[in-house]
């Protein structure tokens, strides 16, 4: 069972981590997608992954680091995309549950952070596989 | 002096309705809160059960299963009192189907993976942890 916390200490307010520099093995993977029509949408999802991973906020973060994680498995083929697309529609219904249980005003950009950030990954795991 | 007792008596009725009204409340929650732990752990009995990779899949016991928790989400919803968790316990209950729906389909072509029954019950996990305001 989960024992991690769901608040959001800046009370909507966010501050930016410094981005790592040091390269994951999701970006690795990214950097290696030849398709030029797709180099976009990477770059997008690059750039709003590295956010919300750095956001402050738990949930966000959580759900930046389980979208990672599960574009790895992906890339290693221990999971389909099948399961990809199963898993990015529980990670939106996960985020309603959440956000039911909170005022509306401080989860609006958790919200709609996410949800970008899930809604490129499925044009992205396309691109991987 | 009768009006000051009179105003005094109905200063307590309203402080001992509140209070008994609060006392209820916790009740109400704290009931509904068993009822989604015990959701959780048929949830993920049921994917223990079925996201087996290499196992052959039941059909029969699969659709037994399927509806045992159907009724046991549609008598949780029907049952909850503390009307602000019904939408939670209907997003949980399409977490439910939807996994019962993926697993039906990859248990069927032999296509589970470790990875796979290993994601869905952090997920379930997850939910249930949000419905129960952690």
């Amino acid at each position: 069972m989960s024992t991690k916390s769901t608040t959001m200490p800046s009370g909507g307010k966010k501050k930016r981590k410094k981005p790592s520099h040091k390269k994951s093995e999701l970006d690795s993977a990214l950097d290696q997608v030849g398709d030029e029509s797709a180099a976009a949408a990477m770059k997008e999802f690059q750039d709003l992954l590295g956010e919300a991973k750095g956001d402050t906020r738990e949930l966000v973060r959580q759900n930046a680091e389980e979208l990672e994680r599960r574009l790895v498995l992906l890339k290693k083929r221990q999971i389909d995309k099948e399961d990809f697309d199963h898993f990015v529609e529980n990670q939106k219904r996960i985020l309603r549950v959440f956000v039911d249980g909170q005022p509306a005003q401080a989860q609006e950009r958790a919200e709609k952070l996410t949800l970008r950030v899930l809604e490129i990954a499925a044009r992205v795991a396309i691109a991987l596989i | 002096m009768n009006s000051t007792l009179v105003s005094r008596n109905v200063f307590l009725y309203a402080a001992a309705i509140f209070i008994a009204s609060c006392g209820t409340a916790t009740f109400t929650k704290t009931g509904s809160d068993v009822t989604i732990e015990s959701l959780r752990s048929f949830h993920l009995a049921f994917i223990d059960e079925f996201a087996v990779p290499g196992k052959k899949f039941n059909a029969t016991a699969f659709n037994a299963k399927v509806n045992e928790g159907n009724a046991k989400f549609q008598q949780a919803i029907a049952d909850e009192k503390f009307t602000a968790r019904r939408p939670v316990l209907v997003d949980l209950k399409a977490q439910f189907d939807a996994d019962a729906a993926h697993l039906k389909s990859k248990a069927s072509r032999g296509k589970i993976t470790p990875a796979l029954a290993s994601e869905m019950k952090k997920d379930v996990n997850k939910i249930y942890d949000h419905a129960l305001g952690r």
